[in-house]
């Protein structure tokens, strides 16, 4: 009741409220690889302050990793300003995805209860051995629909039909906790489903001692920027009691907002346009002095290998002593 | 109905050719277009310079595609920069360029030249007077010459491009352990716009403005000739470009000073009068007693004297030797004297409410964990900038400033006080000393430091806290007039004295400094293209 009572009296914020203070540029990545203004949410708001229709290329280069949100100080929901212009976007691939997410949608699911469940994104189920691992580790029973295509959707601002949400929710109603992989569908899940217990992969992981324990000073920690920017102001203090107790490195900047490794746009996502995660990645090492780098998200893990020669390992594995280093 | 393209060829002909739209002379403040006669007996002139009119723009914006320079001419591009930090002076270019290499910026400028038409140069466009904003013409956004070119840690220096912002160059130098000297507490300030205006940090009472940091700069002149210049190479061209305004050429490249990182210990201390913080704050400046000094009010009575230190041992020395001597409370003791205050003042229990608020909202917020290691703060600017823009920042914000020498000071900041009050139901001062290198002299004529500084030169902020407030145009113009009209009284100088408040240039430096130095821009730069009626 209070919270509803306090949120009805905080004003929306919007593109109209941008002061043009810049910073969410810092932590753009986008504007870190091209440092082209208009691809940045200063840009995207300032045209439409403007009353100018916002470039596609504009709404389409952001990677959504919602590092801009916790940083503006006119407190805009600057990742959801260019969701919805991506909704208001027509999309070449919406057709594609409609089909993908009826044909799920038209799927008879088993009835599955569990006090706790889990949501692997796209990169690990790819991961049969670690899937299994993370598995055991939560204590939780993996979902039988992952909800890959609504991610997706999600991210390409195509609408959801009401019969595919209703089917991907369901089994989770009435789920004490539901860890989730992918930052994006975290954001919105909870807020679809705001009176139940969600947690990042990363969150809960980390929270598990066997994990946590085999943390070392000398190790880089990634964090998923996704799941970590939708929960900025809580996440910051799990992460810093990490830092004060482990003694190891994030990939944070000065503002403590996290340096993607992954930032894909959406041809990238939508697999139209090649990506090339090494800029980010070696930014993300460079200058940093460290034996070992320890990832949430596999996604990451995979880019860091390709560029790294200290062992990569993910979360979960620490629990076997953090010495396995990913395939 | 009147059509858009009709209107503003009915308004260009409403214009009269005496008052000028197109051949007002550069360096001359003209009348105002709109009513130059609308008040009896006072001369009105204008604010925003006119806007260039576009004579030539095609040919010109044919030589730069044909030179391979990206030129954008969409409503969003130009759109984005309207305005500055300020939010009162709006203007659009006819197209924007986003700097690349310096050898772009010389293709740019020679081109300007030769259609004489007007470059706008934009770091952060952090500046409130308007003076990043273009009346047409180019907007050259610098932030796309932004990286970090080479750190020496053993020299202890650092050459960057000159549109980076402060912040990006600290992620980059911290990655070597290495800091900046002194940058301004706002993340998004460019380097090269904040050596061309100065450049304020915490720690300026003992290492200098920003300004003085620089070693060596790579400028593209107005000309378009690429030129190094440090205190021994070119050493006229690196004193008219350092603090310089922008008038003597684009910084593309500069070489700082560098130093090895280290977080500080902050110190508070709480005053109820401003004259006894001024006192002591340049008490502790005069004798090296802090590495950090400044002072921020929440209200005249409640006034933060805060003193910081890069060691223990500097930390140790000061309360063994200074501490004692400072007049200000800690916390504790401030309050129970705000407590008595207000006890005898009880008609005044809503600035009691006031000051209560304002000390919970924004006192965790430079003491938030997350910046903290063992009580020390890790990273200052992001700490103050945040707190900057969550507590002041918005849409429209108005900043003017008196720089004076040491003993001048308490007087200027007394007197801004009372123009603040009159103004502003709250509002915030800022103040901190400069430290000046007597070999920079040449720099520092006919900038922010006052003529008649000597060892230091102290600056105060009148930041008003707009919020949701609504002001006219006409309030805002007059209250920093009021306060700028302190600075000629006192033969001060100001930071911000180009775009709107250029009008106090020649009251406050005289006739013959500005002359010379218009002398010198009209040599430079032929057309007077380069960041033309920001100043002159």
């Amino acid at each position: 009741m209070w919270g509803f009572v306090k949120n009805a009296f905080i004003p929306r914020r919007d593109h109209t409220d941008c002061s043009g203070c810049s910073l969410c540029l810092p932590v753009c990545p986008v504007w870190r690889q091209t440092r082209d203004i208009s691809l940045t949410p200063h840009g995207r708001a300032k045209a439409m302050q403007q009353g100018e229709a916002v470039s596609v290329v504009a709404v389409e280069s952001c990677t959504l990793c919602g590092a801009c949100d916790p940083v503006c100080p006119e407190q805009i929901d600057l990742s959801g300003m260019t969701l919805k212009l991506r909704r208001q976007t027509e999309h070449p691939h919406a057709p594609a995805l409609q089909a993908r997410m009826d044909e799920k949608a038209a799927h008879p699911l088993t009835s599955q209860h569990a006090a706790a469940k889990w949501l692997p994104d796209q990169a690990l189920s790819e991961h049969p051995e670690l899937l299994a691992r993370i598995t055991d580790l939560l204590g939780a029973r993996v979902t039988e629909d992952d909800g890959a295509d609504i991610a997706l959707a999600l991210e390409a601002g195509v609408i959801i039909p009401a019969h595919r949400m209703q089917r991907f929710l369901a089994p989770l109603k009435g789920v004490k906790r539901i860890i989730v992989a992918d930052g994006l569908l975290l954001k919105h899940l909870k807020k679809l489903l705001p009176a139940m217990y969600f947690v990042s992969l990363g969150e809960a992981l980390s929270n598990h001692a066997d994990v946590s324990h085999n943390l070392r000073a000398t190790d880089l920690y990634v964090i998923e920027p996704r799941a970590y920017h939708s929960d900025y102001q809580r996440l910051v203090k799990h992460y810093d009691r990490l830092r004060a107790k482990h003694g190891c490195a994030f990939n944070l900047d000065l503002q403590r907002i996290a340096i993607p490794i992954t930032s894909r746009n959406l041809p990238q996502r939508m697999g139209l346009m090649a990506h090339d995660d090494d800029a980010q990645a070696r930014w993300a090492l460079h200058g940093r002095s460290i034996s070992r780098i320890v990832v949430e998200s596999s996604e990451d893990g995979m880019a860091l290998e390709k560029i790294s020669d200290v062992p990569v390992v993910h979360l979960a594995e620490l629990a076997d002593h953090g010495v396995h280093v990913q395939a | 109905m009147i059509h858009q393209e009709s209107f503003l060829e009915f308004l260009h002909d409403m214009i009269p050719e005496t008052s000028d739209r197109t051949s007002i002379e550069p360096g001359t403040v003209g009348p105002c277009h709109v009513g130059s006669d609308a008040l009896i007996g006072i001369k009105r002139q204008q604010t925003n310079p006119t806007r260039w009119i576009g004579d030539s723009w095609q040919a010109f914006a044919d030589v730069l595609r044909e030179n391979g320079i990206e030129l954008r001419e969409s409503i969003a591009a130009r759109g984005t920069f309207a305005t500055d930090a300020g939010g009162t002076a709006y203007g659009m270019p006819h197209g924007v360029v986003i700097a690349r290499s310096a050898a772009q910026v010389s293709a740019l400028l020679k081109a300007a030249q030769q259609y004489r038409v007007p470059v706008t140069v934009r770091g952060g466009g952090l500046i409130t007077e308007g003076e990043s904003v273009a009346f047409g013409g180019v907007l050259l956004d610098m932030t796309g010459m932004s990286r970090v070119l080479h750190i020496d840690t053993d020299a202890l220096t650092v050459r960057t491009e000159g549109g980076i912002f402060w912040h990006s160059l600290a992620e980059e130098l911290r990655r070597a352990n290495m800091d900046y000297l002194s940058a301004p507490l706002n993340m998004t300030s460019s380097v090269g716009g904040t050596l061309g205006v100065g450049g304020i940090d915490v720690n300026s009472p003992r290492l200098g403005c920003s300004a003085d940091q620089a070693l060596a700069l790579q400028v593209v002149t107005p000309t378009g000739d690429i030129v190094e210049c440090s205190d021994t190479l070119n050493a006229e061209l690196f004193q008219r470009v350092i603090l310089g305004y922008g008038q003597f050429g684009v910084i593309t490249e500069a070489t700082l000073k560098i130093r090895p990182y280290t977080p500080l210990r902050m110190h508070y201390f709480y005053y109820d009068s401003l004259r006894s913080a001024i006192e002591d704050l340049q008490m502790l400046d005069k004798n090296d007693a802090s590495d950090y000094s400044g002072i921020l009010t929440i209200m005249d009575c409640a006034v933060n004297l805060l003193v910081a230190f890069d060691s223990d041992e500097r930390e140790a020395a000061f309360k063994a030797n200074w501490q004692a001597r400072l007049r200000g409370h800690g916390e504790f003791g401030f309050a129970l004297c705000i407590a008595g205050r207000y006890a005898l003042r009880p008609w005044k229990l809503g600035e009691a409410w006031f000051l209560f608020r304002r000390k919970r909202e924004l006192f965790p917020e430079l003491q938030r964990a997350e910046y903290m290691r063992d009580g020390k703060m890790v990273d200052r600017t992001v700490v103050f900038s945040r707190a900057v823009w969550k507590f002041w920042g918005g849409k429209q914000m108005v900043i003017p400033d008196l720089a004076t020498s040491s003993e001048k000071f308490v007087e200027a900041v007394e007197r801004g006080n009372k123009v603040c009050r009159k103004y502003f139901p709250h509002y915030t001062l800022y103040l901190v000393g400069i430290k000046l290198r007597p070999e920079h002299k040449a720099h520092y004529e006919m900038s922010c430091i006052p003529p008649d500084a000597e060892d230091w030169a102290y600056g105060c902020e009148f930041e008003p806290m707009i919020g949701g407030h609504v002001y006219s145009r006409d309030h805002l113009q007059s209250f920093k007039n009021a306060i700028y009209d302190i600075g000629v009284d006192l033969g001060g100088s100001y930071y911000r004295f180009g775009g709107m408040m250029k009008g106090y240039i020649r009251r406050v430096f005289g006739d013959e400094v500005v002359d010379r130095h218009l002398a010198m821009k009209r040599r430079a730069d032929p057309a007077m293209i380069l960041n033309r009626d920001v100043i002159f």
